[in-house]
C-alpha cells in the first residue's frame, strides 16, 4: 500500500489547509469542504483485496493530524477527518481508528480544551467514535515489521500546521528552569571548591545570571509574538460561525490556555529575583541563548539538542521536561532544520 | 470519556519508540492492558455499543446543554453530512470516478488503467487474501466460556520463513497469527507450520504406510524462542533438550553478557518483555531459524473473532508454488523416486495414488526396482 501513501497524505493537507484558511473549528465548515472535494470518493474504486490495506493506511495517515505537535485546529481538522474517513469506508467490518498509549494524555487535554472553550461539536464527534467503538486502543501508533519499514522515507512536517506559538515558553518552562537554576547554583560550588582565586577569568565560561536571561529571553519572544503574530492568534482563536461575543470568549480562554507557560516562568522571575540579591555569583552557562546579542543558536538549535539529550540519557531529561511533550520533541525532528531560521531572523535584543 | 479523569502518575511502562517508525523500547507485553485498563472506563473497552438516543441524552447531560442545542447538533454532525453525492443518485464505488481531483484518485486510474493494458490476472495472492478475510469476518463463540474476556490483549505476531531457499523477491514469505496475551509461547510455537517439521528422513519403498509415522516434528521436540537475552525452551516432553544450552556457554566463554533460560510452556505472551517491531528468533530441528516480530499490541475490540477456540488465528499465510505428481499433473507429490524404472524421469515425484498405483500389486507388493523417499512440498502448508 505505500504506493498511494504520499498521494493520500497530500489530499488529507489539501483538505486540511482549506478548513485552516477558514479560521474555523465548526464541523459545519469541515464537512462542506469534505463535500466540495467529494472526499469520500477516495475510497471508490480500491480493489476488493486492497480495501482492507487501504482504509488501514488512510486512517493511519489521518491520525497524525490529531496528535501534536499541530495546532489545535489542525488537531480539531484531523479529528473530523478520522471520524469522516471511518464511516466512508467501505470495509465490513471497518477498519478502526488506531490511539496509542502514550498518545492518551495528548487525547484527555485535547478534550479538555474543547470542553472549556464549549466547542460542542468537536467533543461530540470525539465521544461518538468511542461511542460507536471505532477505536482501538493500542500499544503503537501503526503496526510496526522491522525489516519493512526502513526503507521508508521520513515523511516531512507540514509545518503551516503546526503550532509554533507556545514551543518556546513549553520548553523554558518554571520546571525547567527551576532545575536549571540549581544545577547551576550546583555548578558554582563546585566550580569554587576546585579552584582557589575566585575570580580567575579563565572559569567565567558561563553567565552568571543565566536563569533570568533565559526567561527574560522567553518572554522577550512571548511579548514579540503577541504584537507580530495579533493577526494570525485569530486564526487558531477566531472562528466562523459563532456569534462575535462567543468568539472574542474564547479568543480570552485560549490565550490564557496558551500564556499558561509564560504565567509561570513569569511567577518564577519573581522567585528568582529574590535569590539573585541573595547570591552574587558569577554565574553563567553555555546553554544561553547568546551572549552578544548576536544569535549562536546556529549551531544546533535549542531542542535539537534538548532531543538529542533525551535520545542519551533519557530519564533525567525526561523528568525536567515533563510538562512538555517529549513525544512532539521526538517527532520534530524534521523541522528542526528549518524551524530555527524563523527564530533566527527574530533580533532577540 | 469526559468523567473517567485519570492523574497522571508518571507510567514508566508506556510504550514509545526507540527507533520512529522502526521499533519500540522493551516493555512488558500486559503493561499495555494494564496502561489502557486504568485509563478507560469498562465502557469504553466493552462489546456492548450503546444506543444513539442514550449515548446523546448522556452527552446533553454531561455538556449541560439544551435540548435544542443536542438537536442542531445532531443535525450538524450528521452522517448525511459526509454524503458526496445527491441523495437519489448513487455513485458506483467500484469504480475509480475518472474526474477526480484527489491525487490519490488519479493516481489509482492510471495504476488500473496500466494493470488492464496488462491483461494480467488476479494473482495468487490476491485470491488468497480474500479467502482469510472470510475466515476472520464475525465469529462469535457457541459457549459464554470461550469468550475472549472484555479487555484481553491481542497480539499481531509474524514468523517469516528461513531465507535460504526462497528466491528474493521483496516480500518476505511469512505467516502472521494472531494471538491473546494469555496464550503461552508453546501455543506460539506449535500454531508455527513448517516444512521441516513434516520432513521425513528414510527410504520406505518397502514399507510405504510407515512413512507418515517419522516426521520430524515428533521425532526432533526441541525448540526455543529467543527474546530480550533470554532463551524459552520448550520442556513439554520428556526427549526435549535443552539445545540453548550450547549457546548460552559459547557466549559464557566469550565475555558476552550472560544469556538467561526459561521454559516455553509456563510463560505467557503477556509476561513478556520486548520490543515490538524487533525481529526475533525462533529455531526447531536443530536448525531451522526463524525471526519472529510482534508487530502489535492492542485491547480486543468487538470487531475481532471473539471466540478463543479460533486462537492462535491464522491472517496471512505465504503461497509458494506446489509440486504436481508427473503423472496425473494434478496433485501435490508425496513422494520422490530414484533408479525408477516406471518413472519418465530421475528423480521423479508422484502423488500418493498414483505411486501406489505405479509400483505396487494389488497386497501392497512392491514392483521392480527403485528407491522411494516420501516427500513433502513446500507448498503442502498452504
Ligand atoms: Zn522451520
Ligand atoms: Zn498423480
Amino acid at each position: 500500500m505505500d504506493f498511494c501513501r504520499r498521494h493520500v497524505k497530500s489530499d488529507c493537507e489539501e483538505l486540511l489547509s482549506r478548513f485552516r484558511r477558514t479560521q474555523s473549528v465548526r464541523f459545519e465548515i469541515f464537512s462542506g469542504i469534505w463535500r466540495d472535494m467529494k472526499f469520500a470518493s477516495i475510497f471508490y474504486g480500491t480493489m476488493f483485496h486492497e480495501k482492507r490495506p487501504f482504509a488501514r493506511l488512510v486512517l493511519d495517515i489521518a491520525s497524525c493530524y490529531f496528535l501534536p505537535p499541530f495546532s489545535f485546529q489542525i488537531r480539531v481538522g484531523g479529528l473530523y477527518l478520522l471520524h469522516s474517513l471511518y464511516h466512508s469506508q467501505d470495509t465490513v467490518p471497518p477498519e478502526q481508528i488506531r490511539l496509542a498509549l502514550k498518545d492518551w494524555e495528548e487525547v484527555k487535554k485535547f478534550e479538555r480544551d474543547a470542553v472549556n472553550a464549549q466547542h460542542f461539536d468537536v467533543v461530540f464527534i470525539l465521544h461518538q467514535l468511542m461511542s460507536c467503538k471505532a477505536i482501538h486502543f493500542t500499544a503503537m501508533p501503526t503496526l510496526i515489521m522491522f525489516p519493512k519499514k526502513r526503507k521508508v522515507e521520513r515523511s516531512v512536517l507540514c509545518e503551516d500546521f503546526v503550532e509554533r506559538v507556545a514551543r518556546p515558553q513549553e520548553l523554558i518552562n518554571i520546571d525547567l528552569l527551576e532545575e536549571l537554576s540549581n544545577v547551576h547554583e550546583l555548578y558554582e560550588k563546585m566550580k569554587s571548591s576546585v579552584t582557589s582565586q575566585a575570580e580567575s577569568s579563565s572559569m567565567n565560561l558561563t553567565h552568571k545570571d543565566l536563569t533570568s536571561r533565559l526567561r527574560g529571553a522567553v518572554i522577550d519572544f512571548h511579548n514579540w509574538q503577541q504584537t507580530k503574530n495579533g493577526v494570525d492568534e485569530e486564526e487558531v482563536s477566531g472562528e466562523g460561525t459563532s456569534s462575535q461575543l462567543e468568539s472574542s470568549k474564547r479568543a480570552e480562554l485560549l490565550a490564557s490556555i496558551k500564556s499558561k507557560a509564560f504565567g509561570e516562568a513569569a511567577e518564577m522571575c519573581k522567585s528568582r529575583r529574590h535569590r539573585q540579591v541573595e547570591v552574587d555569583h558569577p554565574v553563567s552557562e553555555e546553554e544561553s541563548p547568546h551572549p552578544s546579542g548576536r544569535s549562536r543558536i546556529s549551531k544546533p538549535s535549542l531542542r535539537a539538542r534538548t532531543a538529542e539529550n533525551i535520545h542519551i540519557s533519557g530519564e533525567v531529561w525526561k523528568e525536567a521536561l515533563s510538562r512538555t511533550t517529549t513525544s512532539s520533541l521526538s517527532t520534530l525532528e524534521s523541522t528542526a532544520e528549518e524551524k530555527p531560521k524563523k527564530i533566527k531572523r527574530f533580533k532577540w535584543r | 470519556m469526559a468523567a473517567s479523569e485519570q492523574s497522571s502518575v508518571p507510567d514508566t511502562d508506556i510504550p514509545d519508540y526507540e527507533y520512529i517508525g522502526v521499533n519500540t523500547k522493551p516493555f512488558r507485553i500486559g503493561s499495555v492492558r494494564d496502561g489502557w485498563l486504568t485509563r478507560l472506563r469498562p465502557k469504553d473497552y466493552s462489546y456492548q455499543q450503546e444506543d444513539k438516543d442514550t449515548f446523546e441524552a448522556n452527552f446533553a447531560e454531561a455538556m449541560g446543554i439544551s435540548e435544542e442545542t443536542m438537536a442542531e447538533l445532531r443535525s450538524v454532525c450528521s452522517l448525511d453530512s459526509l454524503r458526496c453525492h445527491a441523495e437519489d443518485e448513487l455513485p458506483d464505488t467500484e469504480v475509480v470516478p475518472p474526474d477526480s481531483t484527489l491525487k490519490t484518485l488519479i493516481q489509482r486510474k492510471k495504476r488500473q488503467d496500466h494493470k488492464a493494458s496488462l491483461k494480467v490476472n488476479k494473482n495468487r495472492h490476491d485470491l488468497y487474501a480474500d479467502e482469510l478475510e472470510r475466515l476472520i469476518v464475525g465469529r462469535t463463540p457457541k459457549t459464554e466460556s470461550d469468550r475472549i474476556p472484555e479487555g484481553e490483549i491481542i497480539l499481531t505476531i509474524n514468523v517469516y520463513y528461513p531465507a535460504v531457499f526462497e528466491k528474493f523477491n521483496y516480500i518476505r514469505p511469512h505467516m502472521t497469527l494472531l494471538m491473546t496475551g494469555s496464550h503461552n509461547l508453546t501455543e506460539l510455537r506449535d500454531a508455527i507450520c513448517c516444512i521441516s517439521d513434516l520432513q521425513v528422513c528414510g527410504e520406505f519403498s518397502r514399507t510405504p504406510d510407515m512413512a507418515p509415522d517419522f516426521l520430524c516434528k515428533d521425532h526432533f521436540k526441541s525448540a526455543f524462542f529467543f527474546f530480550e537475552g533470554v532463551f524459552y525452551n520448550d520442556m513439554r516432553f520428556p526427549e526435549c533438550q535443552d539445545i540453548s544450552i550450547t549457546t548460552i556457554n559459547w557466549a559464557k566463554s566469550h565475555n558476552f553478557p550472560p544469556f538467561t533460560q526459561a521454559k516455553m510452556e509456563d510463560t505467557l505472551l503477556q509476561d513478556l518483555k520486548l520490543k515490538v517491531g524487533f525481529p526475533y528468533l525462533y529455531c526447531h530441528q536443530g536448525d531451522c531459524e526463524h525471526l519472529v516480530i510482534i508487530t502489535d499490541v492492542r485491547l480486543v475490540h468487538k470487531y475481532d473473532c471473539l471466540d478463543k477456540k479460533l486462537y492462535p488465528m491464522l491472517t496471512h499465510k505465504h503461497k509458494v508454488l506446489t509440486q504436481k505428481c508427473a503423472v496425473c499433473h494434478l496433485f501435490i507429490a508425496r513422494w520422490y523416486t530414484t533408479s525408477d524404472q516406471f518413472a519418465p524421469s530421475d528423480p521423479c515425484l508422484f502423488c500418493d495414488k498414483c505411486f501406489r498405483m505405479l509400483h505396487y500389486d494389488a497386497d501392497g507388493n512392491k514392483l521392480g526396482e527403485f528407491s522411494a523417499y516420501p516427500y513433502v512440498d513446500r507448498g503442502a502448508l498452504n
